[in-house]
């Protein structure tokens, strides 16, 4: 494709440098951003067990590698430092363990019923519930019960191979340390029963995790709690026979407990009754506790983890909150657009409508061109072929490349080129109107192809007094490429559906640059075109409606633009865009407190600007983050039918806005890939326009065109150049 | 441009257009400082095929290496290289077509001989008997071995050679002559082209499609055809579509689709084909070429991608410049590459093995540093093998070409023209 300079501007050395050394600044915030909100994620995602969680259970295996005395032997079984012996409860004595907590609802019930009987118990905990419930690890060791390990994310450990063991063990410890300052030297594994049930396969890995210093201990009366058979099955199926002592396991989480809460109250003063103590495990034993105090790196690496999980899960759950009301905005907006953009094409199609009487008036057109060398001729011919009475005043802003001198060489009539030292385009056009001879005035770009009957549909609602301006309808020439075509969509819908419905709403943000009329009175109250900000179009527009004019929307007048053909170009213009919306938002915020129709602009329009330009495309990558979560961990099945369902409703917005406009449908074939790349693009940029404001953007809000802070971080975005805000399909 | 504005879309654009984005000529105002229009594109090699053909020959060696499943979807080499095959099959179909089909097989069959030499020599050495292999066996067996003169069939080969713990691995022939059937692949395709072509030129959207369909026919199990012919069939029909987007290419049909068009409905194929593998996982997984509807859809929507945004490059750009001789290097060695890479990256085997000698080797500790990087020195390793045989063979090509023989044709010194 032939290269068009014209778009960079004239683009110095220097600046080439000093772009090529900021370059990556635009990239890293955004992408520090994402790698933490992805980190996050996971790590919650790890935490509850959808990521590298291992459901497998290892069938029975058979019996002959363990020794008999283990088999036969009591349910606490120390292979530490070579020895392989067991230990029995003394009589009356039961240790109560409960395995797979701490669970929020159901491990406070446990310790309360406990507490009421001054009994303690071993709460055999998971890594994973720890470090989600840490307090409530605090409070089961604070009332005297011991803790024990139960692995991080419960897995069969016959399984895992031995780094995976040391990992889990380490990982557990650490939830520990961190949530309550200590580490334990007991541990069960998970999906273990009795001592006769050690076979082939676990038998290794209780020898192993006994070279690691661990007593593990399993037990002799199993609740079966788990299967909700009922309180007096739960007892009888814990209680021992005979007085015998005995290690009893129920269940303090994993899903409702109720009848595990209830079945201790009763079984606790009963067995009491009976001479029974209920003790912790090193106290049935007679031991040195189980429990030791961590300090050093160690219990700060534990605070560390634990506040992170806490963070991520926060920050998760603010999130998850943060995307339901973005996407509830976004439906709505989708809707109250269907419904609105409808009522307007029905009004302004309706038959015999008319905005007033006919405007024939001739109108002053404005061309403000800055090395529009190669498109100039076209934009004044296809003036030329106008239906409606004009006269033309091309304002060469400094052209470096003869812009002025094609103009001139064309020799028409009614076209005259008024020539200034380059100062922008903001006063390219207050030369031109004041240079121009007519009360309307029509504004366009250097690169844009007018229709014939354009400037007359345009200036049409001029028949209304109490209409202002006018914004007229621009269209992508270029739409034959991929950005092309995304474009087109998105100009369709910035036009067919946006445009209708602020129109409607009487609150429109912008007038395109590209094409756009104006009521010289009008202008000349609010002071003409300001250099304020980086999108004058949007600052005029809304000085004009604080001003109490009415802003309406033209869909015949057609105006053919060629939008930016490389995602460094769409880039620049859209980070114009987007800096300079957000600047005129904030030179315009006084309208929030105003009386009279700036008032009612600065609370409705305003708003709504804010909210769906600067606010909601901030979050939208959200949707995107969880959808490829979901996509590689989640339901993937259930994400990709939920997006697709987004997808859907975009769909027929999209098509009913084609449809408005009469436009083939092909393009919304690329819709699909649109959503998936366009939309992250629009997000780094509007990002990148934030850090701009929020980084010192702000202190040199008057003067940021010319000292250039802003095209910095931005990339090319000279600081002369006239078009600074052209065509804007959107808001 | 300044007579740029006489094309548009007839329904929704006046009579004057609109603007157009990629000026056929480019009339370029005088006093611009606009760059020169480009010169009209000289008949050579294009850069960008080739490097893309570079790309697919180091994927395929990692992927042989590795054996990581996922770099098939990352870069689906087979279909890349049938496609960059398939459009000089239609530049060159300008000329007379048995000709042109004898100077393409001339070109094949010479490098396969004397690979075929080597490869059978050392399965005779191991006491493989052809007619006595349980899985080929008989007659038939011996009359297979043809396929390594003329693959019209992928060459026969013993599953198990040897025994466990020889110097090489007891599926060294598997390893050696499995891709061997890429040949046998191309030599079908090679034969098919004229046909193929007068068909692409009558009914080219159907023709290209029909692979898509048959492969959803005959590569889902829906029909089966059994044995080697099954095999062929299957591949013709996989990579069918490749070869006809080739043929796309260069008759110029691919640029007449919109952009828009063309990438658009290629990420709708493709993602039917990361659906359908999702759903007929291979026992690699992900590895597309166990799938080959996937593979198919794959490679098609990929290939589409990469011939659509086709720069035409006359010389590489930018970074890429400093690769300029390797590129050469492996695009007028392509086959030999391709031919020996598997045997060579066996061959890695018992050099490393020779490292567990040495005698800093002697802790445990450096012979398990050793063994967990066992894989990332085979791969160090297989370049230099690559070479040799380059050296060792390479000229093969040259002189099936009908060129005078070069030891290393990197386009250093202005050698040769380009191989077939």
């Amino acid at each position: 494709m032939a290269s068009r300079t014209r778009r960079h501007g004239p683009a110095t050395p220097a600046r080439g440098g000093s772009q090529r050394r900021r370059l990556p600044m635009r990239l890293l915030l955004p992408m520090l951003l994402l790698v933490a909100l992805v980190a996050m994620l996971m790590l919650r995602g790890y935490v509850h067990s959808e990521i590298l969680a291992d459901h497998r259970v290892q069938p029975e295996a058979a019996t002959d590698k363990v020794p008999e005395k283990i088999l036969d032997g009591g349910p606490v079984i120390d292979t530490r430092s070579g020895r392989t012996t067991s230990l029995k409860v003394p009589d009356h004595h039961i240790v109560l363990t409960f395995d797979d907590g701490p669970d929020p609802t159901w491990t406070p019930k446990v310790l309360d019923v406990l507490k009421k009987h001054h009994a303690h118990a071993v709460f055999f905990v998971t890594g994973t519930m720890t470090s989600q419930h840490p307090d409530l690890v605090k409070r089961i060791v604070d009332e005297g019960n011991e803790v024990g390990l139960h692995t991080f994310d419960h897995p069969d450990l016959s399984y895992q191979s031995k780094s995976r063991i040391d990992w889990e063990l380490s990982q557990n410890q650490l939830a520990l340390a961190g949530a309550a300052g200590i580490r334990s030297s007991i541990f069960r594994p998970p999906y273990s029963s009795f001592a006769d049930a050690m076979d082939n396969k676990s038998w290794p890995v209780t020898q192993y995790i006994g070279t690691k210093g661990y007593l593990t201990v399993v037990n002799n009366t199993d609740s079966e709690d788990w299967q909700k058979p009922g309180v007096d099955k739960i007892i009888k199926n814990a209680t021992p026979h005979g007085g015998k002592g005995a290690v009893v396991l129920m269940h303090d989480s994993g899903g409702d407990r109720h009848q595990t809460v209830q079945a201790l109250d009763k079984f606790l003063p009963e067995m009491q009754r009976k001479g029974y103590q209920f003790d912790n495990l090193t106290e049935a034993l007679d031991a040195p506790s189980a429990l030791t105090k961590v300090t050093g790196v160690n219990l700060w690496k534990g605070k560390a983890w634990i506040f992170l999980v806490q963070a991520s899960d926060d920050i998760t759950g603010a999130m998850v909150v943060a995307l339901a009301v973005v996407g509830s905005t976004v439906i709505g907006r989708f809707v109250l657009m269907l419904l609105l953009s409808g009522i307007h094409a029905r009004r302004v199609r309706r038959k015999g409508f008319r905005w007033g009487p006919p405007v024939t008036e001739p109108v002053s057109v404005l061309v403000p061109a800055y090395n529009e060398a190669k498109c100039i001729e076209n934009t004044v011919r296809s003036l030329m072929a106008s239906e409606h009475p004009i006269e033309v005043l091309v304002i060469d802003d400094g052209s470096s490349d003869g812009t002025a001198r094609i103009v001139e060489a064309m020799g028409l009539p009614n076209v005259r080129v008024v020539r200034q030292l380059n100062a922008g385009k903001p006063a390219a056009l207050n030369r031109g109107l004041a240079n121009a001879r007519h009360d309307i005035i029509v504004m366009m770009d250097g690169d844009t192809v007018f229709e014939p009957a354009t400037v007359r549909e345009l200036v049409q609602p001029f028949g209304d007094p109490k209409v202002g301006a006018v914004a007229g309808n621009a269209k992508v020439g270029n739409r034959d490429s991929l950005i092309g075509a995304w474009q087109h969509i998105e100009y369709v819908m910035g036009f067919n559906l946006d445009r209708r419905m602020y129109d409607i709403m009487r609150c429109m943000p912008t007038i395109p640059g590209a094409v756009g009329a104006f009521r010289r009175s009008a202008l000349e109250r609010v002071g003409g075109m300001s250099d304020d900000t980086l999108a004058e179009d949007t600052d005029i527009t809304m000085a004009m409606h604080r001003d109490g004019w009415r802003v309406v929307y033209a869909e015949k007048a057609r105006a053919w633009t060629e939008a930016p053909e490389t995602v460094q170009q769409l880039w620049s213009q859209r980070y114009r865009w987007s800096y300079g919306t957000m600047q005129a938002i904030w030179k315009h915020r006084r309208a929030i407190v105003e009386k009279g129709p700036s008032g009612r602009f600065g609370r409705v329009g305003l708003p709504m600007v804010a909210l769906f330009m600067v606010v909601a495309p901030l979050l939208a990558p959200l949707i995107d983050i969880f959808l490829l979560y979901g996509v590689v961990f989640g339901p993937t099945q259930k994400t990709i039918v939920a997006w697709l369902g987004v997808l859907a409703v975009q769909a027929v917005c999209a098509a009913y806005a084609f449809r408005l406009d009469r436009e083939r449908m092909t393009h919304l074939i690329s819709l699909p890939l649109q959503q998936i790349l366009y939309r992250q693009l629009m997000y780094v940029v509007l990002l990148q326009s934030w850090i701009t404001a929020l980084t010192g953007g702000r202190l040199r809000w008057q003067k940021l065109r010319r000292t250039g802070v802003v095209e910095a971080p931005g990339g090319p975005v000279p600081s002369h150049r006239t078009r600074s805000s052209d065509r804007r399909p959107v808001a | 441009m300044t007579h740029g504005y006489t094309t548009g879309s007839p329904e929704s654009t006046p009579s004057y257009g609109i603007p157009q984005q990629r000026p056929l000529q480019p009339q370029t105002v005088p006093s611009s400082s606009q760059a020169p229009a480009p010169a009209p594109k000289k008949p050579g090699r294009d850069r960008y095929l080739d490097l893309l053909r570079s790309i697919a020959l180091v994927r395929v060696v990692v992927y042989h290496l590795f054996g990581w499943a996922w770099l098939s979807v990352l870069f689906p080499s087979m279909g890349v290289m049938f496609a960059l095959a398939g459009s000089l099959m239609a530049r060159s179909l300008n000329r007379p077509t048995m000709s042109v089909i004898r100077g393409r097989v001339r070109r094949l069959l010479p490098p396969l001989w004397a690979f075929s030499a080597v490869v059978l020599a050392m399965m005779f050495a191991q006491g493989w008997n052809p007619a006595k292999d349980p899985d080929n066996g008989g007659t038939w067996g011996i009359v297979e071995l043809f396929d390594y003169i003329v693959p019209i069939g992928a060459p026969p080969y013993p599953w198990h050679l040897g025994h466990a713990g020889g110097l090489l691995d007891a599926d060294w022939a598997d390893q050696a002559a499995g891709p061997l059937w890429y040949l046998r692949a191309y030599l079908w395709f090679v034969v098919a082209s004229p046909l193929l072509l007068w068909a692409f030129r009558r009914v080219p959207w159907a023709t290209l499609l029909a692979p898509l369909g048959l492969t959803a026919i005959v590569g889902t199990g829906l029909v089966t055809i059994p044995g080697e012919t099954g095999n062929a069939v299957t591949d013709f029909t996989v990579y069918g579509g490749c070869w006809v987007l080739g043929f796309a290419h260069h008759e110029g049909v691919l640029k007449r689709v919109p952009r828009y068009v063309a990438v658009s409905c290629s990420v709708f194929v493709m993602a039917f084909g990361l659906w359908w593998a999702s759903g007929h996982l291979g026992p690699d997984g992900w590895d597309l070429n166990d799938i080959p509807l996937a593979q198919a859809t794959w490679s098609f929507g990929f290939v589409v991608i990469l011939l659509q945004y086709s720069p035409s490059w006359q010389e590489l750009p930018g970074r890429l410049a400093k690769w300029d001789k390797l590129v050469t290097l492996a695009n007028n060695r392509a086959v030999t590459i391709y031919l020996w890479h598997n045997l060579l990256i066996m061959a890695t085997v018992p050099i490393i093995d020779q490292a567990y000698n040495l005698p800093f080797m002697e802790s445990d500790r450096a012979a398990s540093t050793l063994d967990s990087t066992y894989m990332l020195w085979m791969f160090v390793l297989v370049w230099p093998l690559i070479a040799l045989a380059i050296l060792a063979f390479g000229w093969i090509e040259d002189i099936a070409a009908k060129r005078s023989p070069r030891l290393w044709p990197n386009g250093a010194k202005r050698g040769g023209r380009r191989k077939g």
